[in-house]
C-alpha cells in the first residue's frame, strides 16, 4: 500500500518491537527510584525462562540509556561474559519488562558459532520501568542484570 | 574560559537604527556553562535553598525555580504563583529562573516532569508546587521560633516576614532562610483553602513580556557562541526519500564555506559568519534524492484513501450504546453529512533550530524544545555519551504549539553535525520554507455522521465514521486500543451528548505525510465536526441550535458543558437582537479537563465576503492561577484557531508540501480580527488546561454563524475555498 509510512526500523526491531508493549498501560512519571527489589510480576516469567533455576548477579551487562525521549525505540544492548566456545557458551538471553503490557520483550538464542554474546536491538518500554536481562549458559546456570530507565513523557497528549 | 555572547536581534536592530552611523551593539555576556556553575555555586552560598523550588537571599529576594519551558503561555509566571501562594512571600520581590535539567537528572527527578504540552504546566504541577511553598514556609516559621526559642505554632508567615504573634516579634524571611534550609521538608504540609489565596486567582503581570516587548529576551536562535558556525539544512521534499548525492566542490569557493555533512534523509552546509552564507551555499549545491515510493501521492489520493475507510464496512468500534439500526427504522428524519478537514502546519515563528557544542567533556545544547528532558535523552543517544555529560540550556520558546514536544529531529540534526567538528559551536536553523515542509502536521481527517429524529424533532440516533491519520499509531503505540486511537476519537467518543443510541466507528487511515499534535490535537477538527453537526440537527428539528443542545446536555456528567454554554450564551446575548446582516452561531466542547463554549457573531456579504465581528469565549477550568493568562490564552487561541478555519491548508502534490511560507499558509491579520469577550467561570474543585481548549469551539462556532446568514453549511476546513471567503 502506498500510503504506508516507511519503516526505518530494522527487520528485527519490528520483530522485537512486536514482541514488545503494543497495548494498554499509561505509567505516569514517578521520581526515578533505586534499582530496588527484583519486580515481583517477573519472578514466575523469570523462573520459567531458566527452568527452575535462580540466576546469579553478574557476567551480564546490560546496557540501557538512563534517560530516554520516549519508549518507543530504546537503543538496548546486553553482553555476557562467555568464551562462546562448544564447552562454554550462552544458549540463550531473556529480556523482560517491568510495565510493559507483554512483559517478555524479548528472547536469542545464540551456540557456540555466534562468536560473541553480545545482542543490540531497539524495544519499546511503556514508561519509566526496570528492565531485566537473563542469561543462561550452557552448563544451566542463570545470570542476571536490570537496569532503571526513566521516559520522558510526552507533550499534548497523554491522559488529556 | 568561555564567553557565549547574545546579541538580541531586536536590540541589534533597533540600537543600530537609532544610533544610524557608528554600530553600537548591545551585548549581554551570559553565561557560558562554567560561569554559569561558579554563578550557580556562588549563590548557594548566598541564596540557600530551601527546598529545591525555593531559595531565599539575604535581601530577601526569592527564586522560584521553574520546570516547564515559557512558550507564551505564560506559565513561567503561573507556576511560581502556585508556590508563592503557599509561601507566604512578597510577590514583589519573586524572581522566576529555570530549573537546571542536568540539576533535575543529577538530584533524581527532583522537579518531577519538564515536559510542557497538553495543557498541563499547571493543572499536573499545581499540587506539587503549592506543596513546595506550603514546606517551605513551615521551615521558615520552624527556623524563626527555634530563634525565638518559642513554639512554632505561635509563628505566622505573611509578605515575607514571620510574625510571633504572642509578641508581635517580626523576622524577615531572608534573615532565617540559611537556618531554614538546615531543617528537613516537611512531607504533608497543610494547604491554604482556596477562599483563603490572596495571589492565585488574582491578575499578575507576567514575568516574560518586558524582555519579549523590548526585545532582550534571548530565543535559542538568538544563541550566539564564540566561534559558531551556521549549519542550513535541506531535507528531502518527499517525506521517507533519501539524500543519493549532494556536489560539495560546486559550492567549495563559496563565501565562508566550511564543510558539507549529508544525514540519510537531508544535507547540511555549514559556513562562517552568518547562517545567510550557508542557506546561500545551500541553495547553489546541486542535490539528487532519492524521491522513494511515494512521490505520487497527492491530496486528491490522499482524499480517495480516506473516502474508501468511509466506504468499508466494518472498522474498529470506538463508542456503541443502544440499537442503531431500530432507532434508524423508526426515525422521521434522517440527516448525514461528511466532513473534512486538512493537514495544518504549526508555524511556530521562531523556526525550528538548535546550537550544540560537542567537546570530549560534555554536549552543550540550546534548543526551543517543549521537555528539556527529551532533548538531553535525543542528545545522549545521538552524540552517543551518557546523559550526564549533557547539558541543556532553558531558553523561552518563540511558539511551540506541539511541534517541539514529541518531534525535536532539529535536535539530532544538529548533534550529529556538531559530532564532526568537536569544540566548534554549531547552529542549526531551518528556512522558513524547511519548517512549513517539513512539520509534523495536524492529520488529516473525513467524518461521516448519520442521526435520527423522531417525529417530534427528538434526536435519537447518532453515528460517526472517521476516517483519520493517527499520529500515535507511530509514536506512542500503546495509546492504540483495539485499532482506535484514543486520543483521536475524543469529541465524539466521549461526547456529553445524551443521545439513546450511539455507534461510532474510526477507520486509522495513515499516509506518507507525518503527522504530529497541532494546539489541541483532536479538539481541533473534531469539534468543527461534531458541533456543526449539532447545528445541523438543531435546523433540521426546526429548534435553536442553543436550546437544542441545553436538551441534550441535561445530564450529570454534562452540566459543565451545560453551565459554560449558558454562560457564554448569556454574555453574548444570544437572544438579543442584532444588526442587519449579522447572524450568531455557538458551539461547546470538552477538552483537557476544561470546559469551553463560543458565540461568533459575523456577516456575509453579497459577495460572500465574510466579516467576522464578535467572539465571545468562556471557560470553565476549575481553578486559575493568573486569570491573565488564562484570558490571554483564549485570545491567542481565537488567532490560532480563526487562522487555521480561514486559511489553514497544507496540500499534497507529488509526495511533498506545496506550500512554503506565509504568503501561501498565511495568518489572520489584524484587520481581520474580531472584538473578543472572554468569560472566565472557574467553578473551583478541580484543575483544567487552559493552553488548548480555547481552540476547540471556534471553527464550529463561526461557520455555524455562516449558515445562519447565507444557509450555507460549510462542512470543509478552510473556508478560503469556499464561495464565503475571508473579506
Amino acid at each position: 500500500m502506498m500510503y504506508a509510512r516507511p519503516s526505518r526500523l530494522s527487520r528485527r526491531h519490528v520483530l522485537v518491537g512486536l514482541l514488545g508493549s503494543l497495548g494498554g498501560l499509561l505509567v505516569p512519571l514517578r521520581k526515578a527510584r533505586s534499582a530496588g527489589a527484583l519486580p515481583e510480576k517477573l519472578v514466575p516469567l523469570i523462573r520459567e525462562a531458566t527452568g527452575g533455576v535462580t540466576p546469579q548477579v553478574g557476567r551480564v551487562t546490560l546496557t540501557l540509556p538512563t534517560l530516554a525521549e520516549s519508549g518507543h525505540s530504546v537503543r538496548l544492548r546486553v553482553r555476557v561474559e562467555s568464551p562462546m566456545t562448544p564447552q562454554a557458551y550462552v544458549k540463550r538471553i531473556h529480556i523482560f519488562s517491568e510495565k510493559n503490557p507483554r512483559p517478555v520483550i524479548a528472547r536469542f538464542s545464540l551456540g557456540p558459532r555466534a562468536g560473541r554474546a553480545e545482542v543490540h536491538t531497539r524495544i519499546r518500554l511503556a514508561g519509566t520501568q526496570q528492565v531485566v536481562a537473563v542469561a543462561i549458559m550452557n552448563d544451566g546456570t542463570a545470570w542476571m542484570a536490570r537496569a532503571e530507565v526513566v521516559v520522558t513523557a510526552a507533550a499534548c497528549v497523554e491522559g488529556s | 574560559m568561555k564567553q557565549i555572547v547574545n546579541i538580541s536581534r531586536r536590540s541589534f536592530l533597533l540600537r543600530s537604527a537609532v544610533v544610524g552611523g557608528g554600530l553600537l551593539l548591545e551585548v549581554t555576556l551570559p553565561k557560558s556553562s562554567v560561569a554559569e556553575a561558579e554563578q550557580a555555586s556562588a549563590q548557594a552560598e548566598t541564596s540557600p535553598e530551601v527546598t529545591a523550588w525555593v531559595l531565599i537571599r539575604p535581601d530577601d529576594t526569592i527564586i522560584i525555580r521553574v520546570a516547564r519551558v515559557e512558550m507564551g503561555q505564560g506559565s513561567f509566571t503561573g507556576l511560581p504563583m502556585l508556590v508563592a501562594e503557599e509561601l507566604g512571600c512578597d510577590w514583589s520581590k519573586v524572581r522566576a529562573e529555570y530549573a537546571s535539567t542536568s540539576e533535575h537528572l543529577r538530584r533524581n527527578r527532583i522537579f518531577q516532569t519538564m515536559l510542557t504540552g497538553g495543557s498541563r504546566s499547571i493543572r499536573d504541577s499545581q499540587e506539587y508546587l503549592r506543596t513546595a511553598g506550603a514546606a517551605a514556609r513551615l521551615m521558615l516559621t520552624t527556623a524563626a521560633a527555634r530563634r525565638w526559642g518559642v513554639p512554632g505554632t505561635e509563628c505566622v508567615a505573611e509578605n515575607s516576614l514571620i510574625t510571633h504573634t504572642p509578641t508581635q516579634r517580626q523576622v524577615s524571611f531572608g534573615v532565617v532562610a540559611a537556618e531554614a534550609a538546615t531543617l528537613d521538608i516537611p512531607e504533608n504540609p497543610p494547604l491554604k483553602d482556596p477562599a483563603d489565596w490572596t495571589l492565585l486567582g488574582q491578575p499578575a503581570q507576567r514575568f516574560d513580556i518586558p524582555d519579549k516587548v523590548t526585545g532582550k529576551t534571548a530565543f535559542a536562535i538568538d544563541t550566539r557562541l564564540p566561534g559558531m558556525v551556521y549549519a542550513a539544512i535541506a531535507q528531502c521534499p518527499v517525506f521517507g526519500g533519501s539524500l543519493k548525492s549532494a556536489d560539495a566542490k560546486k559550492i567549495a569557493d563559496m563565501r565562508g564555506v566550511v564543510k558539507l555533512v549529508p544525514l540519510e534523509d537531508a544535507v547540511v552546509v555549514v559556513a562562517r559568519e552568518s547562517w545567510w552564507n550557508a542557506q546561500q551555499a545551500l541553495r547553489a549545491l546541486p542535490i539528487e534524492w532519492d524521491f522513494g515510493e511515494h512521490s505520487q501521492v497527492s491530496s486528491d489520493s490522499i482524499l480517495e484513501f480516506l473516502r474508501e475507510g468511509i466506504q468499508l464496512e466494518k472498522a474498529p468500534v470506538s463508542r456503541q450504546q443502544g440499537d442503531i439500526d431500530s432507532a434508524f427504522s423508526s426515525a422521521a428524519t434522517t440527516i448525514e453529512a461528511d466532513y473534512y478537514a486538512p493537514y495544518l502546519e504549526h508555524a511556530t515563528m521562531e523556526p525550528q533550530n538548535c546550537t550544540v557544542l560537542y567537546t570530549d567533556q560534555r554536549v552543550e545544547v540550546w534548543a526551543p524544545a517543549q521537555n528539556s528532558e527529551a532533548t538531553a535523552a535525543v542528545t545522549a543517544e545521538t552524540a552517543d555519551v551518557p546523559v550526564s555529560r549533557v547539558e541543556v540550556h532553558k531558553v523561552h520558546l518563540g511558539g511551540g504549539f506541539g511541534r517541539r514536544g514529541m518531534h525535536i529531529e532539529f535536535v539530532r540534526q544538529a548533534v550529529r553535525v556538531a559530532k564532526t567538528m568537536p569544540g566548534t559551536p554549531v547552529q542549526l536553523i531551518w528556512s522558513r520554507e524547511e519548517d512549513i515542509q517539513h512539520g509534523r502536521y495536524r492529520p488529516v481527517a473525513l467524518v461521516r455522521m448519520r442521526a435520527a429524529l423522531d417525529a417530534a424533532g427528538e434526536p435519537t440516533a447518532w453515528t460517526v465514521r472517521q476516517a483519520e491519520q493517527s499520529i500515535f499509531s507511530e509514536v506512542r503505540p500503546h495509546l492504540i486500543r483495539d485499532g482506535v486511537d484514543i486520543v483521536g476519537v475524543r469529541t465524539f467518543a466521549d461526547a456529553p451528548y445524551a443521545f439513546p443510541n450511539m455507534h461510532m466507528e474510526y477507520a486509522m487511515r495513515n499516509t506518507h505525510v507525518p503527522p504530529g499534535p497541532w494546539r489541541a490535537v483532536a479538539h481541533t477538527h473534531n469539534p468543527f465536526f461534531r458541533e456543526s453537526f449539532i447545528d445541523e440537527l438543531a435546523h433540521a428539528a426546526g429548534q435553536d441550535p442553543y436550546q437544542f443542545r441545553r436538551t441534550l446536555l441535561q445530564t450529570p456528567q454534562a452540566s459543565k458543558d451545560l453551565a459554560i454554554l449558558d454562560a457564554v450564551a448569556e454574555a453574548a446575548g444570544w437572544d438579543s437582537p442584532l444588526p442587519e446582516g449579522v447572524h450568531r452561531g455557538i458551539a461547546v466542547q470538552d477538552s483537557y479537563g476544561s470546559y469551553t463554549a463560543a458565540v461568533i457573531e459575523a456577516a456575509v456579504n453579497g459577495e460572500g465576503e465574510l466579516t467576522i465581528h464578535r467572539v465571545v469565549i468562556g471557560i470553565d477550568c476549575g481553578s486559575v492561577a493568573n486569570p491573565d493568562s488564562v484570558r490571554a490564552q483564549l485570545e491567542g487561541s481565537v488567532v490560532y484557531g480563526l487562522t487555521a478555519a480561514l486559511y489553514g491548508e497544507i496540500t499534497i502534490k507529488e509526495g511533498r508540501v506545496e506550500q512554503s511560507n506565509f504568503h501561501d499558509y498565511r495568518m489572520m491579520r489584524i484587520a481581520e480580527m474580531p472584538t473578543v469577550e472572554v468569560i472566565l467561570k472557574p467553578t473551583g474543585g478541580f484543575w483544567g488546561g487552559a493552553g488548548e481548549p480555547g481552540m476547540a469551539p471556534l471553527a464550529p462556532a463561526l461557520c455555524n454563524a455562516i449558515f445562519a446568514a447565507t444557509g450555507k453549511r460549510i462542512r470543509s476546513l478552510p473556508l478560503k475555498n469556499h464561495d464565503v471567503r475571508p473579506a
